[in-house]
């Protein structure tokens, strides 16, 4: 089967630091993989180089069997990867629901459809004409997450979904990635909180310094040593 | 100096500063655009409206247009031209240092005004069409600047409602909110950049156009319209568009009253002396920076 997303031995650096360093992984449609590491092993890095945000040195990057690294990022992104940002990004100048209906090409009277579905789908339906820069941190969170899936993209990459985001909005939010998944998409997630990473994912990553260091079921990764090592020293 | 100010003075100030500020407004948006979407400031702004007058003043000459008539010929010349010019110069020093910018676009400036020497030699020109005033009780208001007012206000609106409404409208200002959302959320950037830029030509075209039948004609008429804009962006605060209105506005009342109290050459020095002054006491603008 074709994988949904393929990176073969994909390097990065910023003038004398390795920032990712030959990764190579593999991700089958229709699963949630997750993606760990210690601060500055290398998981945004690598997030920016499949979306095309970073050129990537050496390496290369498959979607779906197709190359995608040397790809604009907007060509990527039509192509079905979808992501989110680490420190959250709305367009803070347009509506909850223009933010969603920027990114679609097509039938507008769908597309906003489609938008007011989204935004009722986290319980923002009543914010849809609200300027995001004026909805709160989480709320933004939220905007952001539907947003990716305003183009129905088969590969969703969600960089820290449940940071800053209340216990209460946390479980929809789970259960909306679940359901991505049920819907046949990839989810590939980078977060610190270990609760949701062994609760969501069937396959975790380990980055540290660059390097994968370790790949398997989440309860195996938890009791890797050299996961351990990296975490929290010898 | 002893000035007699009478209600009528200030009636005149007002009207003539609100005339020549929507000019203003509409050339300056350009300007803020292309800070906005790209973070260039471009020095040739104002040779491009310069162009845009040429455009005119020789439909005008060789074929009897109207030169008000002259207006989509004009911007559409200059959409064309800020196009190529952003895709064989520009786009390349978008992502560099300011300076990088400042210079390439300091230099394509220089570079339109010496050509224009060249083709058009440096001779005055003019398109006398529209001469006289209307009088209005007291006030009285030459007949071009009212109507260079009128269709400044109706294509400033048409712009702002561009932006506003539409869907490549909302790109633009999804691009120069977050150029990188922008990007991962699949707009295509580079050509949101290459019409933003076409654009922004554009309307400083028509301002060409509509001055066109105001002032002379001559290669370095422009010059000025780049220093001008620059001034209005930053009164109403750099990258918000709407803040170009009121730094349009602002800029067409201060130059009135100033020349109220002044000599024409000194009321021309205020507009700079009160950049200094915006740019030290409150550098993002009277506005503050981004708003809706």
């Amino acid at each position: 089967m074709t994988a949904a997303l393929e990176l073969d031995a994909v390097k990065k650096s910023f003038g004398g630091v390795t920032a990712v360093n030959g990764v190579s992984l593999r991700l089958e449609p229709g699963r949630i993989y997750g993606l760990i590491g210690p601060n500055g092993s290398g998981k945004t890095t690598l997030f920016n180089c499949i979306t095309g945000v970073e050129r990537r040195d050496a390496g290369r990057i498959f979607f779906q069997g197709e190359r995608i690294d040397g790809l604009k990022p907007w060509q990527i992104a039509v192509k079905g990867v979808g992501r989110t940002f680490q420190v959250t990004r709305v367009f803070p100048e347009l509506s909850a629901l223009e933010n969603l209906l920027v990114v679609t090409r097509g039938d507008r009277a769908a597309a906003e459809r489609r938008g007011r579905e989204l935004l009722a789908f986290v319980k923002l339906e009543q914010l849809a004409g609200e300027y995001a820069g004026n909805l709160s941190y989480g709320q933004q969170k939220l905007v952001e997450f539907v947003r990716v899936l305003m183009r129905d993209p088969s590969l969703v990459l969600l960089d820290e979904p449940a940071a800053g985001v209340n216990r209460t909005l946390l479980n929809d939010l789970l259960e909306a990635v679940r359901r991505l998944r049920d819907e046949g998409r990839t989810v590939l997630l980078v977060e610190h909180d270990m609760k949701v990473v062994m609760g969501l994912c069937e396959v975790v990553f380990v980055l540290d310094h660059g390097d994968k260091i370790a790949e398997g079921p989440p309860g195996i990764i938890q009791a890797d040593e050299r996961v351990i090592e990296a975490y929290f020293g010898r | 100096m002893n000035v007699v100010i009478t209600p009528a003075m200030i009636a005149q100030v007002v009207i003539s500063g609100l005339l020549s500020g929507t000019l203003y407004a509409m050339v300056a948006l350009g300007l803020a655009l292309i800070f906005g979407v790209m973070r260039v400031i471009n020095i040739a702004h104002g040779p491009m409206l310069m162009l845009g007058a040429y455009v005119t003043f020789f439909l005008y000459s060789a074929f009897g247009v109207n030169p008000y008539l002259t207006l989509p010929a004009s911007m559409a010349v200059l959409f064309v031209l800020g196009m190529l010019l952003e895709r064989t110069l520009v786009f390349r020093v978008v992502d560099a240092p300011e300076l990088s910018s400042l210079l390439l676009t300091f230099g394509i400036s220089i570079a339109l005004v010496n050509l224009a020497q060249l083709a058009f030699t440096s001779d005055l020109r003019a398109v006398e069409f529209l001469t006289g005033s209307f009088v209005i009780g007291p006030v009285a208001v030459s007949k071009p600047r009212i109507v260079a007012f009128a269709f400044a206000a109706i294509i400033t609106a048409a712009a702002f409602l561009f932006l506003r409404n539409t869907k490549l409208g909302k790109a633009i200002r999804a691009t120069s909110q977050s150029r990188d959302v922008a990007m991962v959320c699949g707009i295509n950037v580079g050509r949101i950049h290459l019409i933003t830029f076409g654009f922004a030509a554009a309307l400083a075209a028509a301002g060409g156009t509509l001055i066109a039948v105001i002032v002379a004609i001559q290669p370095e008429m422009g010059q000025i319209w780049t220093f001008k804009s620059f001034l209005v962006i930053v009164l109403g605060g750099a990258g918000n568009y709407p803040g170009a209105l009121v730094g349009g506005m602002l800029l067409g009342l201060i130059e009135q009253l100033a020349s109220l109290f002044l000599t024409t050459q000194l009321s021309e020095a205020v507009a700079y002396v009160l950049l200094v002054l915006v740019l030290l006491i409150r550098p993002t603008g009277i506005l503050g920076g981004r708003s809706t």
